[in-house]
């Protein structure tokens, strides 16, 4: 049995490059933080209407990408299935790097951003908020242990426990990310129970999106062997996660539309909306989700990589989209106080409130996309983490040893 | 001998009116003294023995007076920056037309100062709370900005301190970077006055505000509630806000 | 290597010695210049409140905040009744660089972000100034006859409005 071997990537030219292209896009966020802290949020598009803005989109996209890419160790350590078993170090990694990137983001967005011991130290156990940040940072505290049991070969014994503890967990935090929205009873478009297990599938959707992307893309670039074996596996199961998120999308709006309170919101978010309408039905279901499923499983393009990594991009960018309908189409739509009636006022009660994203607003999120990348590239050049080889005579023979044991068994 | 004198009406008259003017003296000053030391003392806390609430009277509201919102924006030192969507905004007059009938409202929409506010449950550090007496306030020492409370609240009563803040009014602290709403001018309050709003409302004639005590049976308002149908705004969230409305 | 190690050494230890001397002899911080306060003296004695005015007024922040306790005498509000003037008196010494609290504290390179929020002077009209008392603001009402007034005091019930 080929035993698989992990290395840590060789540095270069290429390696530099990447890393200070990386650090000029979170020193620009960076600088749009400082813009935005000094002179206070109304340099940015978020107002007294829309109070959570593009950040917040970046932000929540990578947070629930991040325990979605958890799935891959998860489904070697907890479900058994040994072809996972060599991803799962680039998957724990990404988790905390994800995480680590949107939450960079929610926390340089903070209106008090110099508060922060504060967010860690006083706790209201009412708001799902305040469990968060506790859920949060246990993540990466366990995931941390879940690598350090994969890494280290004294500590390889506990790796199916610890990985079972840290499956729980990420599923106990995406329901909380989900549940943000679930509890505001204020507004229409977020009060509903689906909402904390959509956010679950659409975790598993993206987190494995990303994990594809950056997986062909550290191979591509250290030029070490990925076989089909494991690409058309994981592709596969990709095509699966955009399926449920299409049956959650689908469940929410007939739900939705079933109940004519609700028509108005519906309406605005399937119809009448704008930009909103375009982004829900062009990027969200058509290129986000119908195309890469076309891509996926079709008998051609299937098997070209270019076309999966192009499928695994359309989810992230679908994804992106899903988010913004969801924070900012939500808050876009008037508040319903007074049912029945037609309201104006000088608080935009009864409008329907308009959102540009300014520059700085971008730059912050970007910026928090960098930071998951170049701490990635930094950890897979100091440690361990990435297999040598995930050619399919390494992996093929894995599983063929596997399946020796157990005919002998 | 047994004289019968005759009463003096006059001093009989003049002891009358010196006794009535006395009492009503003492009485009148008695009665201020009342008034004003009806104000909790200061070294004092709250209990939830009180709760504050206001009446509001739609059929007494117009469509362009705004007066109280001025009032608040006076007292509070509230300055536009011409930015109205970033500007805070404590209190704001609606105008409402229903859709059904055809008929048409106004009314002042502020903080509602629920029972089981939503934005105190979602606060992560508890910088938004409820005090005792049914005061919901921002905590602006813990506030981190993160805006939660204003996605919560089913009212947008809140509004965020987009810019610098310079000149604040002493009783009215506010700043960049931390969230802000109706305090029920907490400060006048506890020192037993009435909120601005309510005094400014009661100064341009139209007395459409009542405020007081909706724990002491004897109070004005407490009697209101009790006598004639008033409705809470989005009374179906079960948040019992401490403001209540009549005519809608 | 090694002459060069003892060199290094020996400037790092001199440049320590005398950072002192070099920074003072810069004169980069100017003390502070603290406007004379009013009254006689202050609430606590100089000496505790230099070391403890900071544990006074968190905890005095917090009741007065939380339990709506308002004495004066830890009250931020009211070391401002004294130790600033107010707004509508002259600019002089009102700017940070002659400001009580904020002087001392840039001077000892203490970071506050009170005055984010609070104002930095008092207020004529302000509760604990001596001048005005709620009773007074009452009486001002020169527009209001004096019964309608008692009433109004009393909470009587036509002037405060909404019942018909």
């Amino acid at each position: 049995m080929k035993k698989v071997r992990f290395t840590q990537i060789e540095g270069g030219q290429g390696f530099w490059a990447l890393l200070a292209i990386l650090g000029a896009v979170i020193a620009a966020g960076l600088g749009a933080v400082y813009y935005m802290e000094h002179n206070g949020h109304w340099v940015t598009g978020m107002n007294n209407q829309i109070v959570w803005g593009m950040p917040h989109v970046f932000a929540i996209f990578l947070i629930v990408a991040a325990s979605g890419a958890l799935n891959v160790a998860s489904i070697g350590s907890v479900f058994g299935k040994s072809m996972y078993k060599p991803l799962a170090p680039l998957s724990g990694l990404l988790a905390i790097t994800l995480l680590a990137g949107g939450l960079a983001v929610l926390v340089l967005d903070l209106g008090r951003p110099d508060r922060l011991i504060v967010a860690m130290t006083k706790y209201n156990f009412k708001s799902i908020f305040a469990w968060n940040v506790i859920l949060y940072t246990g993540f990466m505290v366990i995931v941390g242990v879940y690598l350090w049991t994969m890494l280290d070969r004294s500590m390889k014994k506990f790796s199916g426990k610890v990985g079972f503890v840290a499956f729980l967990w990420r599923l106990i935090l995406t329901t909380g990310t989900g549940s943000i929205f679930g509890f505001l009873v204020s507004r229409q478009a977020f009060d509903e129970a689906i909402m904390a297990p959509m956010f679950i599938v659409m975790s598993f959707s993206f987190g494995l999106a990303v994990f594809l992307l950056v997986l062909m893309a550290a191979y591509r670039m250290t030029e070490r062997p990925l076989g089909d074996a494991v690409l058309f596996r994981l592709k596969n199961l990709l095509g699966v996660f955009v399926g449920g998120v299409l049956y959650f999308v689908l469940a929410y709006h007939l739900m939705n539309l079933y109940a004519t309170e609700h028509h108005g919101v519906e309406a605005f978010i399937l119809r009448d909306g704008g930009i909103f309408t375009t982004l829900f039905w062009v990027v969200q279901i058509g290129l986000g989700s119908l195309l890469p499923l076309a891509l996926l499983y079709h008998p051609s393009t299937g098997k070209s990589r270019s076309m999966i990594g192009t499928a695994a991009a359309l989810v992230i960018i679908g994804g992106f989209a899903q988010v913004y309908v969801i924070v900012i189409g939500g808050q876009a739509y008037p508040m319903t106080i007074f049912p029945g009636f037609e309201a104006t006022s000088t608080f935009a009660d009864g409008a329907i409130n308009a959102y540009s994203p300014t520059l700085a607003e971008v730059l912050l999120g970007f910026a928090g996309v960098a930071i998951t990348l170049a701490a990635t590239a930094v950890a897979l050049k100091l440690l361990r983490f990435l297999p040598e080889s995930l050619g399919d005579e390494q992996v093929v023979a894995k599983q063929d040893a596997t399946a020796a044991v157990k005919a002998a068994a | 001998m047994s004289e019968q004198k005759h009463p003096d009406n006059a001093r009989r008259e003049f002891l009358t009116q010196g006794a009535k003017l006395a009492a009503g003296v003492s009485l009148a000053s008695g009665v201020m003294l009342y008034g004003v030391a009806q104000a909790k003392p200061a070294d004092e806390a709250v209990t939830s023995k009180v709760r504050w609430g206001m009446l509001i009277d739609t059929n007494k509201c117009t469509s362009g007076c705004d007066a109280c919102v001025k009032g608040c924006n006076d007292w509070n030192g509230l300055k536009g920056h011409g930015r109205p969507s970033t500007d805070a905004q404590w209190m704001r007059k609606v105008d409402l037309r229903n859709k059904a009938t055809g008929s048409v409202h106004s009314l002042p929409m502020l903080c509602q100062h629920c029972e089981n506010p939503p934005c105190v449950d979602v606060c992560p550090t508890g910088a938004s709370f409820k005090r005792p007496d049914g005061i919901v306030l921002v905590d602006k020492h813990i506030c981190i900005g993160c805006r939660y409370c204003m996605m919560a609240c089913p009212y947008k009563a809140r509004s965020f301190i987009h810019e610098e803040v310079t000149d604040q009014r002493p009783h009215a602290p506010r700043g960049k970077g931390t969230v802000e709403a109706c305090t029920m001018c907490v400060t006048r309050v506890d020192e037993g006055q009435q909120p601005a709003c309510v005094e400014a409302c009661n100064a341009d004639g139209h007395k459409a505000i009542l405020f007081g005590d909706l724990n002491d049976p004897n109070s004005e308002i407490a009697q209101t509630v009790k006598t004639y149908a008033t409705t809470a705004i989005r009374a179906d969230l079960g948040l019992n806000p401490g403001v209540r409305y009549r005519g809608i | 290597m090694k002459r060069f190690t003892k060199l290094f050494h020996t400037a790092v230890l001199v440049l320590t010695m005398s950072a002192p001397v070099l920074a003072a002899a810069g004169g980069r911080v100017p003390m502070p210049q603290l406007p004379e306060a009013k009254g006689d003296q202050c609430v606590e004695d100089t000496d505790v409140m230099r070391r403890k005015h900071m544990d006074y007024l968190m905890v005095h922040r917090d009741k007065t905040m939380r339990e709506g306790v308002r004495t004066p005498k830890h009250s931020l509000k009211e070391c401002l009744e004294c130790h600033a003037s107010p707004q509508e008196e002259a600019a002089a010494g009102q700017d940070e660089g002659q400001h009580f609290c904020k002087s001392c504290h840039m001077y000892a390179g203490v970071k506050i972000d009170c005055f984010e929020c609070h104002a930095t002077k008092p207020e004529k009209t302000a509760t604990f100034h001596p001048i005005v008392t709620p009773g007074m603001e009452y009486s001002k009402a020169a527009h209001q006859p004096a019964g309608e007034l008692l009433n109004r005091l009393a909470g009587a019930s036509e002037q405060t409005g909404a019942t018909e």
